[in-house]
């Protein structure tokens, strides 16, 4: 059975999601207070983590940047607050995707739960490269040389997604259809920040990318072998 | 000429300064007038008192000379004369020069012997008429002023005295002498000069002193208005210098008790309306989440309409129904807060707003309950890229075209787009009920609805068109709407294609290329 971790501090609403997700074929763990969840997460390593940000003990953020810290899991941000700015800034500490409350329906959370745990690009095996970086998506390892990269697998999957076409220059909301599975959605920070999480770990010098192209007015692209 | 004037119009220091200079001029110029006049006839006039002494003494030595020569012979006579008029008259240095003419007046009979003689440098003929004509008059002795005309070409400024004198057997004679006027006339000169020097000298003097006045009072005057001006522009923190305690400190101390009376009161508002957008903000947050348990709630319970009770599996459709309006109004009123608050802000991006549109008319066409296959697009490129904030632009498009479905009547919906190098325009165009001259006017008003009686097909919520029109105006681009009665409505986005950029035409205009004036009133 998959695990996901709901951290969120409205009962409510947590045993709501609880009763969908279970439904939907989950397991459940709750949490409601920001500063435990960091130790059910060590205690019970779950697949998924569907964090609030606004949380009593340690705001839903901090909560995102300790996880990131020690393991690679996908986490979805639930946000009561649209605005740019927690958006970003939940992105930036390591969160995956988020879901701004409220949810369109509940299909679409599970959508995005389904998307983000499964492995994409499952069509494509054996060893890419872009740069000096490797590739091997059967082992999910990258390495340089032989220095193995930590990748979540979000990151795995947007470098799997550029390097496996490379040269095709791949617009945002491309992008977001192949590696987040949204049909249709106009917020393009999602991949802009993903992009300069990525570029902090594969390349050289963040501001001089040779790894991942910025293509100007269109979107990115995969660069040259080295 | 028109600088000038200009200035004279604008600036305060320009004009006294000139009235200053106007007014002091003339008095420099009465003064100096009365005071030249005056010195003129007052040395004039100590030299004519001598001189006439002198010339009547002369006079009666003339005289003295002719009786005592009586009985000498005419030859003896005319030495005699000739002498006398030698000894009379000063000759050498110009100041003094005097000269002493005999002449025979005009019309006395003519004798054989004539005793006309003069020193013999100065024409006979500079003696004035006038004078002359007053001699022949009568026998008491005259004066004039006027130029002698020397032999040698030099003009002098002289005093004429003259008087009549008989010359027994000789007949009737006249005896000028001539006052060389030239030492006063170079006093009076001297005066002339000094007094139009000293005159411009004081006007120079008097136009400094009331410039340097003028800015002291008008660089005051200058400063204020400037922070005025500033603190109209909306730097609330100017303040005025206070360095005196004359009248502009007092004018100073005044304006800074307004400025920190308005920008406390500003301020206040400041902080009303922040506790104000901070409260709805946060009342709108508040409510999402018991809105995401609601709406969670409700799906579960309408999965499972199907085993309900029918009056029960129809309240479920309700629910989810208004729980969905009920998140739309929630979404649009946070963003309405957002513009309240001005805090909306753009976060452009390059796009294709072709694209975006066939999107947005794609997902109608799919999730509508009305059949909306009659959205058509025209545009004379296949895409047309363009700088701005692709989330609220989309949302304008959903706008527009969720308005126009709902009033086209089941009627085609026309979607022209038109781009400059600069702008791009893009008009959504039906032909159904169409909105009327007031109805215009109040289009984009919050919850404004045309006729509230009329069902709501889309369940839109009120904001829709209002908040187009803000995110139309924060691309600083314009939203205009066109209708008729029955004859469709139409509204034109206007964008600047870069954003941050003005417009400055509108590619399509808000009156239809479809519609004709004559037409619709026939």
């Amino acid at each position: 059975m998959t695990l996901i971790m709901v951290v969120d501090d409205d009962q409510d609403l947590a045993e709501m999601l609880g009763i969908v997700l279970t439904s939907s074929g989950f397991d459940v763990d709750m949490v409601s207070r920001g500063d435990e969840a960091l130790e059910v997460f060590r205690n019970n390593p779950p697949d998924l983590v569907l964090l609030d940000v606004m949380l009593p003990g340690i705001d839903g953020i901090e909560v995102c940047r300790l996880i990131r810290k020690e393991s690679m899991v996908p986490i979805v941000m639930l946000s009561a607050k649209g605005e740019t700015q927690d958006v970003v800034r939940g992105l930036e500490a390591g969160a995956d995707d988020y879901m701004q409350k409220p949810f369109r329906d509940k299909a679409e959370l599970i959508a995005r739960i389904r998307t983000r745990l499964r492995r994409t690009n499952s069509d494509v095996t054996g060893l890419l490269s872009i740069g000096d970086i490797t590739i091997d998506v059967t082992a999910h390892e990258v390495r340089r040389g032989a220095a193995l990269i930590q990748l979540t697998r979000l990151e795995f999957d947007l470098l799997v997604a550029l390097a496996k076409d490379p040269g095709r220059v791949f617009t945002r909301d491309a992008l977001l259809s192949e590696v987040w599975g949204y049909r249709q959605t106009t917020d393009t920070r999602l991949v802009n920040v993903h992009v300069q999480r990525l570029r902090s770990k594969v390349e050289h010098d963040a501001d001089r990318p040779e790894i991942i192209m910025t293509v100007r007015g269109v979107g990115y692209k995969a660069g040259g072998a080295a | 000429m028109n600088r000038l004037r200009r200035s004279l119009k604008h600036s305060l220091a320009t004009r006294v300064i000139l009235s200053t200079l106007l007014l002091s001029l003339s008095v420099v110029w009465l003064t100096g007038s009365a005071l030249y006049s005056r010195l003129a006839d007052g040395i004039l006039a100590t030299s004519l008192n001598s001189s006439l002494a002198e010339a009547r003494y002369t006079f009666f030595n003339a005289e003295y000379q002719v009786l005592a020569s009586q009985s000498m012979s005419v030859a003896d006579r005319k030495e005699a004369l000739a002498e006398f008029v030698v000894s009379t008259s000063t000759q050498g240095i110009n100041e003094e020069r005097r000269e002493v003419i005999f002449v025979k007046t005009p019309g006395a009979p003519t004798t054989a012997n004539s005793y006309e003689m003069s020193s013999n440098v100065i024409k006979n003929s500079s003696i004035p008429k006038d004078l002359r004509a007053k001699i022949k008059k009568d026998s008491k002795l005259h004066y004039t002023y006027g130029p002698a005309r020397y032999n040698d070409g030099e003009r002098i400024d002289s005093l004429f005295v003259g008087q009549r004198i008989i010359i027994p057997t000789g007949g009737r004679y006249e005896v000028y002498i001539v006052f060389s006027l030239k030492n006063q006339t170079a006093t009076v000169e001297l005066i002339l000069n000094s007094l139009l020097i000293t005159g411009v000298a004081l006007i120079f003097l008097i136009g400094l002193i009331t410039w340097l006045v003028v800015r002291q009072v008008v660089r005051p005057v200058r400063e204020a208005a400037r922070i005025a001006n500033q603190f109209t522009q909306g730097d609330f923190t100017q303040r005025m210098k206070v360095v005196s305690t004359d009248e502009m400190a007092t004018l100073a101390i005044s304006y800074n008790e307004m400025a920190l009376s308005i920008e406390e009161q500003i301020t206040r508002l400041e902080h009303l309306s922040r506790v104000q957008q901070r409260f709805v903000s946060d009342v709108t947050h508040e409510l999402r989440t018991p809105l995401t348990t609601l709406r969670m709630a409700s799906e579960v319970i309408h999965v499972q309409r199907n085993s309900f009770d029918p009056l029960v599996a129809r309240s479920s459709e309700l629910l989810v129904a208004q729980l969905d309006r009920f998140e739309r109004l929630l979404e649009d009123l946070l963003e309405v807060s957002r513009f309240d608050a001005e805090v909306a802000v753009l976060e452009p991006v390059d796009f294709d707003v072709i694209g975006l549109i066939n999107r947005c008319a794609a997902d109608f066409d799919m999730g509508g309950t009305v059949p909306t296959r009659d959205i058509q697009l025209e545009a004379d490129e296949d895409s047309v890229t363009i700088n701005a904030d692709i989330r609220r632009v989309e949302r304008i498009m959903r706008n527009l075209l969720s308005n126009a479905l709902d009033h086209a009547e089941g009627k085609k919906i026309l979607v022209s787009v038109l781009a400059t190098d600069t702008e791009v325009g893009i008009g959504v165009r039906d032909y159904g009920s169409g909105l009327d001259e007031s109805a215009l006017t109040r289009v984009f008003d919050r919850f404004w609805r045309e006729d509230p009686s009329r069902a709501r097909v889309r369940g839109g919520t009120g904001l829709g068109l209002s908040i187009a029109l803000e995110d139309a105006r924060l691309h600083n681009g314009e939203l205009d709407a066109w209708g008729r009665p029955n004859q469709g409505a139409h509204f034109v986005l206007t964008l600047p294609r870069k954003a941050g950029e003005l417009i400055n035409s509108r590619p399509i205009k808000a009156t239809p290329k479809d519609f004709h004036q004559e037409a619709f009133y026939q």
